[in-house]
């Protein structure tokens, strides 16, 4: 040990000390007669019975050693460095704090250095003075001290929060512990209190409390986000406006309940929300969007995100949900789409037409100079220019008809009209209708149909047509070169495939070249309207069947796969919805 | 036929046009004309009658044409010392005509529906360019 440590309690060694020491001697004491009596009862808590035990002997060494003080003799420290320790610690504690006696009647009898420190009175200015003197006017008027002695002297102990007066008249926040002292035949001696200025770490949580007021006050009264939180197991704890504007639901009907009824009940079948937890759960975070379903049954396409909220050891308190109601810009965005597929229909559909329109307006023209000015040296065969013509226009009206039925398949009208056919038949007369093109492409088609009828329920224009496309496509891209058409009955399903040898299709356009306008091929080298598998797509699908295109090695095979009975009137179904996505 | 139409005799046209109507009629009213036509379905069908074939005055081009379009027809024959000379009237169905036919550096383009009389009148002078006689 050092000097110093030596010298130290020497220091304190004065008048002041005295009291001081006395005081601290009443506060050690009454701590260790708490703390001993808590031992006696078992109420320890956590707390293991003899560290407690050495602590309560500490304690009431200490108390001796304080007490042993009065006189100003010097304090002899106790060899023990434990109990050094805690007496060093609480005489340095005794600064932070305001200690002092009352009398009987509430006047100041002792007055320590903390006291001095906090209330800013001298002891000789303050001794004597009623315990109301430190109390704001309106307390003390109010009696508020009397009051506190009272209740001190009859349960031996008062604890209190509030404000209390400095000598300058400013105000601090203080906790504050009277305890009333009695002597062995029980009179009254005084009391003794304790007081702590908190005022900066009051404020420091008013500062808190109120930040915590203005975010609490800024998520409720935001409108365009329904922010909400939910315990563990999805139950909703808290709901701002903008949920009640989203959802549709006040807190009242909503607080407690389980999140999933703002779900579909498909979403709710498949148990979505629960997944959607288990994921904010595992990563921290959820978001997707979706449809919801708001109080009313009506739905809105949301934007959602979930976070899960951890307290500081990491253990799950809940979750937080973010929900943007997205409905109008889905809607938006969907009629845009929705324009620009109109758009460039349109400008697709003119720019095809031109070339038809271009053969027909000059077989017309030429036809006409004939017919103004038959000079000998022009004359030329006029039927068959006129059969051109004709042939022309009837190119010109099934483009026309083709336009229509995209037309009809995206506003739902495309409707099929079943009946009992031979598929031989059927697509025997579609190539025949198809030979004398053919011929003039150089393909020559081989059918191969089976000896037995081939028999079911299917719209015959629209499988002659099916066929017509996909042939006609072939024509195109393998000029000169044999088409094979055959058709393959295997139980209830019925197939028509159709070989060319052109130019094959890349792996990855065959599921493409099914859609609206798109072309395996650049849109460069592609001489058709691109609508014609399209809607043979759409031809199958409302039979209930598919078609579907494979190229191994040169060429390409595509099938047509049809179930052979199909009795319900059929109509394309989400003809509207793939518009909505085109 | 009027003293300031071309020679047509002495003037071959190559059609390149998929479309088998168009090129049929287009080669009609060229061959009403004196003019004789030699046809191609696409470009590749077009460098092959270009390479065996008489050298054209002109080449009438469509672009969107199957197996090989209109555009890498025309780089072909510009990137070929032999065929770079013979100029090309593109016949083009885009909406922005003007711009395909400075983008291919051709002579002059038809915007279609085409007619008779702007058909005529542009091959005809055209070909005229190319030096050819007037009658």
């Amino acid at each position: 040990m050092s000097d110093d440590d030596q010298n130290r309690p020497a220091a304190y060694a004065d008048a002041e000390l005295a009291d001081s020491a006395s005081l601290c001697a009443d506060v050690l004491r009454n701590v260790a007669n708490r703390w001993r009596a808590r031992l006696v009862a078992g109420r320890l808590g956590d707390r293991p019975p003899d560290e407690t035990d050495r602590l309560v002997r500490s304690l009431e060494e200490a108390a001796a050693l304080v007490e042993g003080s009065h006189d100003g003799q010097r304090i002899s420290l106790p060899t023990s460095s434990e109990t050094e320790e805690r007496f060093r610690r609480l005489v340095d504690s005794v600064r932070d704090y305001a200690i002092f006696m009352l009398d009987p009647e509430g006047r100041v009898l002792s007055w320590n250095t903390g006291a001095e420190r906090i209330h800013g009175h001298r002891a000789e200015e303050i001794i004597g003075s009623p315990l109301a003197r430190f109390y704001p006017e309106e307390d003390a008027k109010a009696g508020k001290p009397e009051r506190e002695l009272a209740v001190a002297a009859t349960e031996g102990r008062y604890d209190s929060e509030g404000w209390r007066l400095r000598k300058d008249g400013s105000r601090f926040w203080a906790t504050v512990v009277i305890t009333s002292q009695r002597d062995d035949a029980g009179h009254l001696r005084g009391y003794a209190g304790v007081l702590r200025d908190i005022t900066a770490q009051r404020q420091a949580a008013e500062v808190l409390r109120q930040s915590e007021e203005r975010f609490r006050l800024m998520v409720e009264a935001v409108q365009d986000y329904a922010i909400f939180m939910m315990s563990p197991e999805g139950r909703v704890s808290t709901w701002n406006i903008g949920a009640e504007r989203i959802k549709g639901y006040r807190a009242d009907e909503i607080l407690g309940r389980h999140f999933s009824i703002f779900y579909t009940e498909a979403d709710r079948a498949r148990r979505h929300p629960e997944e959607e937890l288990a994921k904010a759960k595992r990563v921290g975070r959820y978001a997707e969007e979706g449809w919801r379903v708001r109080k009313d049954g009506t739905l809105f396409w949301a934007s959602v995100v979930i976070t899960a909220l951890r307290d500081s050891k990491g253990r799950l308190i809940g979750f937080a949900k973010v929900t943007r109601d997205l409905t109008e810009r889905r809607r938006q965005d969907e009629l845009r789409d929705t324009l620009r597929a109109r758009d460039e229909f349109l400008s697709v559909a003119s720019h095809e037409l031109r070339t038809p329109v271009s053969a027909l307006q000059l077989q017309l023209e030429s036809l006409c100079e004939v017919v103004h000015d038959p000079a000998p040296e022009r004359s030329v065969d006029l039927g068959a220019r006129l059969d051109r013509a004709v042939h022309s226009a009837s190119r010109l009206a099934r483009l026309v008809e083709a336009l229509l039925d995209v037309s009809r398949i995206a506003t739902g009208q495309f409707e099929l009209d079943l009946a009992p056919l031979d598929m031989r038949e059927v697509v025997s007369q579609a190539i025949d209708h198809l030979r004398a093109e053919a011929a003039r492409a150089g393909c020559d088609i081989r059918l191969d149909l089976p000896a037995q009828p081939a028999l079911g329920r299917w719209d015959r224009v629209r499988v002659e047509q099916m066929v017509f496309n996909i042939v006609t496509n072939a024509m195109k891209f393998g000029r000169g070169k044999p088409i094979e058409v055959s058709v393959v009955p295997s139980g209830e399903r019925m197939t028509i495939a159709i070989r060319d040898h052109g130019i094959g299709i890349a792996a990855e356009d065959r599921e493409r070249i099914f859609d609206r306008f798109e072309r395996a091929v650049t849109s460069r080298h592609y001489g058709g309207l691109g609508l014609g598998l399209y809607i043979t797509k759409q031809i199958a699908a409302a039979h209930g069947g598919s078609v579907g295109a494979t190229s191994a090695g040169e060429g390409t095979v595509f099938s047509i796969d049809l179930p052979r009975t199909r009795d319900d009137h059929a109509a394309i179904e989400g003809g509207r919805d793939d518009v909505e996505r085109a | 036929m009027t003293s300031n139409e071309p020679e047509p005799h002495q003037h071959l046209v190559l059609v390149v046009e998929d479309d088998q109507d168009l090129r049929e009629i287009v080669s009609d009213v060229l061959g009403a004309r004196g003019y004789r036509t030699d046809c191609a379905v696409n470009g590749e069908d077009a460098l092959e009658k270009l390479a065996n074939d008489h050298k054209p005055c002109v080449i009438l081009l469509d672009l969107m044409m199957p197996v090989m379009d209109g555009w890498t027809f025309r780089q072909r024959q510009l990137e070929d010392p032999k065929l770079r000379d013979i100029p090309v009237i593109v016949l083009t169905a885009h909406a922005s005509a003007t711009q395909v036919g400075e983008e291919l550096a051709a002579s002059a383009f038809l915007a279609k529906p085409v007619s008779l009389k702007s058909l005529l009148s542009m091959i005809q002078r055209v070909c005229a360019a190319e030096g050819a006689p007037a009658s």
